[in-house]
């Protein structure tokens, strides 16, 4: 035993050591060999949905420009970020990588994204062929430019056709429905004649058991935080409110407008109803689509980037309707987009410059909108988007709705924006699990002016 | 092993009579027997209960697995698979092409599940084998040799322990790509490889457990430290470094961040890092749950194998009598 | 059963018969360093150095882009005044208390049912089977299973006719729930922990107390437990230790909320480095966890003598 074990002991190690050996030469390298001229990208994104598109349009751009290949590369959402930000600190990141609203301010004023104002000075891209108020979005407090928009995003509707048949809810009335913040309109109307306890009986009948609900005449998500983007915006912005005194790169902001109060109030007295989940209830689960889908919600109101997803449920039809008209007469909306950012530590900054040029392109939109994931920033690409959606049976004129009336809203882009969710979402969370009355509002509006006050 | 419990035999039962006077020998037998019985069946209960209680989160992964996608939301109530479908272990087998994959609500990425579990092998094997041999002789020289600032120093080992991993994720991937070892087995498996304070304080507290005759009879046999290590100290060691070795190696396997930032490219991916295009793709959207699931069992599936394999040498005894 | 203290004399005892004393103790000085060495340097390297780089952080502004800017002790200031920091602090021992007390029964309880009912690989491999799946995939999976209106676990709950539970959606129940999520990922782990260092109890300690006539409650608390110190407190420092860096099931399901209801530090830590680029106070909160944790794991050792083993 002794003698054996010995040896075991000692095999073992040798064996690591040889292993240690080849592992440290083997195993891939990492540094390819730059071959002669042509330059490598890298580019990063989150979505797998989109990932096709990008590869198709990265294989344009080489034909365009044979020196430089392009090699896309997707990280899921949930770690996109932390391995992005790994990636610029250590040099082993994305030259071009899809950026995001939220996240550009900070990079850009910590010099981690290249600006590419030379870029439309150049005439390599021309602004005005954008859906107007997208290409604002991407100038950062310092003027400079970051991003060319891609895509754009609105707000809509979804209901489940069933449900509408069986309340005797028309289309017409679907595409009809108004709101305002004292009585609900014929919004709340629609929403609670859809809300179903448990016993049958519906959310306008007497006798409605509010803590007993099978069905939720509108879903809920989230409590939105400071951003609210599917949950609430559509109902303030026709209310005659905005986020902050101006946008983007507001300073003042206005949680505490006594408009923003009574739509959340509103939106409030919605779960205190039984109409809408509680946000006990809502963040106790999955999310939003598999509720939706297992028939627990009647309507809910969310981003075009999720059309996809909601049509993929089998078992449920779905409609799609503009967001509710409000007291200024608007269907409005928020309007949001991605676009490219170029790392600053990139090791080709022209080549670079080019591929955001290209990506932002007719030529390139043309072909990621024909996939029908997400819609096309560029004015003159929207029939091929309406076309690839068609061809999957969705019909996206609800989406278009705020656009052609003029009533959208650009989403909130502000400095210290983290800061500010971290203050406003345990408030919102508080008033919509009905432990905090909206009032609570006006202090928390305080906590986020301060932050900009130094 | 054997049951180390007190088990009445007939040749028992007389010798412990005689300590309890005043009982009657029938009433004692009969009242020991029942109670006996009612404690076993309570602990079978009890373990079947657990059993039931582990099992069930695996059996819905297994549902969910041979589900499609779209079908899971409607069908929450069931207890069987939503809408019978192999398309999730195509997916992650990478039988699946892109626009099937895509319909299908998952990811259109390629997936080479042989290369991924292929490295995921060499990780992992070489971590626990170096890893446990180096941990398991700093532990002996904690626990059974004296030497000066010993113990001041295992506290220090053990405050490794606390060291929150953010504070030293980042230092060592910059210290990685320093030496040139982005992308390698080295480079992924490094900062775990010479010791893991876990395994010196697990072997250590076993090592201590061992009565010291062993040792002083070996040593007044003539043998040095070392070779007393080796030829005694280790092979009575098995049952708790062979737990270590497979403790190790199943930490070392689903290990996710540190290959995912070291380890991207696809010749040193590992299973985890390669199965992350399962989860969510877009914000507030839905992962691909049957894929998710059928490469959760896949990833699993070698480590029930080797603990099957393993398992026997944990629950050896140890086997003291050799002292009397 | 005497308790014997690190023992001294034996080894000496031999040593000083031969009269080489300090000669050998050198030796072994010199064979405890080769031992240890590899270890060490591993030590050093990758935990040590950046640990102590952690620390330098704690007193700049650092934001992982741009050189960091002394700040002296501002971080540590705002520390002290963060009300977040606080509640974090209170969520997560409320989160440890529960994890470590409801895990450490039940894997003890396994492990002496492992020890005496069943000799079958089959029950020890599905006791350990929850350990074998990712962090991320048992969260997202209780996710799904106890989710308050499509989840199988509050339909089976309506079944029975007992109001639905808002598991993770409810204040009062989310820890627990994140609690318990992870006792049945650890339960098995634990027990197998355990189950080796009742493997180390010798057989002769059982007979010797059942000649004694001791009934199995006794045997368990005067026999087994004692013996079974040195792994018990290492199971319990190890297990405390990680359950108060919890990280990954917080961060699948509530993600913090609601209202900072499951806001454990190890999450705010993470949540102010990676999203808010504030890795300077991060590292002062780490720091202020580690001293947390190295206070605790002091008491521990000392309350369960450790150091020492009945056996010798």
């Amino acid at each position: 035993m002794n003698g054996k074990h010995r040896s075991r002991v000692a095999a073992t190690a040798l064996a690591s050591s040889v292993a240690l050996l080849l592992a440290g030469c083997s195993g891939g390298s990492s540094s390819s060999d730059k071959s002669n001229a042509t330059v490598n990208l890298n580019y990063w994104l989150w979505d797998s949905a989109q990932q096709p598109g990008y590869e198709e349009c990265a294989g344009a751009f080489t034909k365009e420009n044979p020196k430089i290949a392009v090699k896309t590369t997707q990280y899921g959402w949930n770690d996109y970020w932390t391995t992005l930000t790994t990636g610029l600190i250590s040099g082993e990141g994305p030259d071009v990588f899809v950026g995001h609203l939220s996240h550009y301010p900070e990079l850009a004023s910590k010099g981690q994204i290249l600006p590419i104002d030379d870029v439309v000075d150049s005439k390599q891209a021309d602004l005005s062929i954008y859906r107007k108020g997208l290409a604002d979005l991407w100038v950062a407090q310092d003027g400079h430019r970051y991003g060319l928009p891609k895509d754009y995003d609105t707000v809509a509707v979804f209901a489940n056709q069933k449900m509408l048949d069986d309340g005797g809810i028309t289309k017409a009335q679907l595409d009809a429905m108004a709101w305002n913040p004292t009585d609900g309109g014929s919004y709340e109307a629609v929403i609670a004649h859809l809300s179903i306890d448990a016993k049958g009986v519906r959310g306008d009948q007497a006798g409605f058991d509010k803590n007993n609900v099978a069905t939720y005449g509108l879903g809920l998500n989230a409590s939105g935080g400071a951003f609210g983007q599917t949950e609430w915006s559509e109902y303030a912005f026709s209310n005659g409110w905005t986020h902050s005194d101006k946008n983007p790169w507001g300073s003042s902001w206005k949680f505490d407008d006594p408009k923003f109060i009574e739509t959340i109030a509103w939106f409030q007295s919605l779960a205190a109803k039984g109409y809408m989940p509680t946000l006990q209830v809502a963040a106790s689960g999955i999310g939003q689509v598999d509720a939706y889908g297992a028939g627990k919600y009647a309507m809910v109101t969310e981003g075009s980037w999720n059309t996809k997803g909601y049509f993929a449920l089998k078992g449920v039809k779905t409609a799609i309707a503009p967001v509710p008209k409000g007291p200024n007469g608007q269907h409005a909306s928020m309007f949001n987009g991605l676009a490219d950012n170029i790392a600053a530590n990139t090791k080709h900054p022209a080549e670079a410059k080019k591929l955001i040029a290209f990506l932002a392109s007719k030529k390139c939109q043309d072909i990621t909108a024909s996939k029908g994931i997400a819609f096309p920033a560029i004015e003159a690409s929207a029939d091929v988007s309406k076309k690839a959606f068609a061809s999957e049976g969705i019909d996206t004129a609800a989406f278009l709705v705020p656009i052609s009336e003029g009533s959208t809203y650009l989403a909130p882009v502000a400095d210290h924006w983290s800061e500010l969710q971290a203050i406003m979402t345990p408030a919102m969370d508080a008033i919509m699990s009905l432990s905090a009355s909206p009032d609570s509002l006006k202090a928390v509006n305080q906590q986020v002016n301060a932050l900009f006050k130094k | 092993m054997t049951n180390t419990s007190p088990v009445p035999t007939a040749t028992a039962r007389p010798a412990q009579e005689p300590v309890r006077p005043g009982l009657s020998i029938i009433m004692l037998d009969k009242k020991r027997r029942v109670r006996r019985r009612i404690s076993k069946t309570l602990s079978w209960t009890v373990l079947v209960v657990l059993l039931l209680v582990t099992l069930f989160p695996f059996y819905w992964m297994l549902r969910t697995s041979f589900s499609t996608n779209g079908d899971l939301a409607a069908n929450s109530g069931s207890l069987l698979p939503a809408h019978f479908s192999v398309n999730g272990w195509k997916r992650v087998l990478g039988l699946s092409t892109a626009k099937e994959a895509l319909a299908d609500g998952g990811s259109g990425a390629s997936l080479d599940f042989r290369l991924y579990l292929r490295n995921s092998l060499v990780v992992a094997t070489l971590t626990t084998v170096v890893q446990t041999s180096f941990s398991a002789l700093a532990a002996y020289a904690f626990a059974r040799l004296r030497w000066p600032g010993r113990d001041a120093i295992f506290f220090l080992f053990l405050t490794a322990l606390m060291v929150p991993p953010i504070f030293t994720m980042l230092p060592n991937f910059i210290l990685i790509r320093d030496l040139g070892l982005l992308n390698s087995y080295l480079g992924i498996v490094l900062p775990n490889l010479l010791m893991a304070p876990f395994s010196v304080f697990f072997l250590r507290q076993f090592f201590l457990g061992i009565p010291r005759e062993l040792e002083e009879a070996s040593r007044l046999d003539g043998a040095g430290y070392i070779r007393t290590f080796f030829s005694v100290i280790l092979p009575i060691s098995n049952a708790p470094i062979t737990t270590l070795a497979i403790l190790t190696y199943i930490t070392s396997w689903n290990d996710y961040f540190w290959p995912l930032l070291v380890g991207k490219s696809e010749s040193v991916r590992v299973l985890t890092v390669a199965l992350g295009v399962f989860r969510s793709q877009t914000p507030q959207g839905s992962p691909d749950w049957a894929g998710l699931m059928a490469a959760t069992l896949i990833s699993a599936l070698p480590i029930f194998i080797l603990f099957a394999a393993m398992g026997r040498r944990v629950i050896n005894s140890i086997g003291f009598s050799g002292l009397k | 059963m005497r308790k014997v203290k690190m023992a001294q004399p034996a080894p000496a005892a031999a040593l000083r018969r031969t009269g080489r004393f300090s000669i050998a103790r050198s030796r072994e000085t010199r064979v405890a360093l080769l031992f240890v060495a590899p270890a060490a340097i591993g030590f050093l390297t990758f935990t040590l150095v950046p640990a102590i780089r952690g620390f330098y952080y704690s007193f700049t502004d650092y934001n992982m882009f741009q050189p960091a800017q002394g700040v002296g002790l501002a971080n540590y200031r705002k520390l002290v005044a963060d009300p977040i920091f606080w509640n974090s602090l209170r969520v997560t021992l409320e989160y440890v208390v529960i994890n470590i007390g409801i895990q450490t029964v039940v894997a003890l309880g396994i492990a002496m049912l492992m020890h005496r009912l069943t000799k079958s690989m089959l029950v020890r491999g599905i006791i350990l089977a929850p350990y074998l799946v990712a962090n991320v995939i048992v969260a997202l999976v209780w996710f799904w299973i106890l989710d308050y209106q499509i989840g199988i676990g509050n339909q089976m709950l309506a079944a029975l006719g007992i109001h639905r539970l808002a598991f993770f959606g409810d204040g009062a129940l989310a820890i627990p729930t994140i609690a318990l999520i992870n006792v049945w990922r650890y339960m098995g782990y634990t027990a197998l922990l355990l189950f080796a260092g009742l493997q180390m109890i010798p057989k002769d300690v059982y007979e010797a107390a059942a000649l004694d006539g001791a009934s199995e409650w006794k045997t368990f608390w005067r026999v087994t437990m004692p013996l079974l110190r040195p792994v018990l407190s290492l199971v319990l420092i190890v297990s405390i230790v990680g359950s108060f860096q919890t990280f990954d099931t917080v961060a699948v399901t509530t993600k913090g909320g609601p209202v900072n209801a499951t806001r454990v530090i190890y999450f705010y830590i993470y949540d102010l480095a990676f999203n808010r680029y504030q890795f300077g106070y991060a590292a002062t909160i780490s720091v202020a966890l580690f001293v947390i944790l190295a206070g605790v794991t002091v008491i521990q050792l000392r309350m369960t003598r450790a150091n020492q083993s009945d056996l010798s």
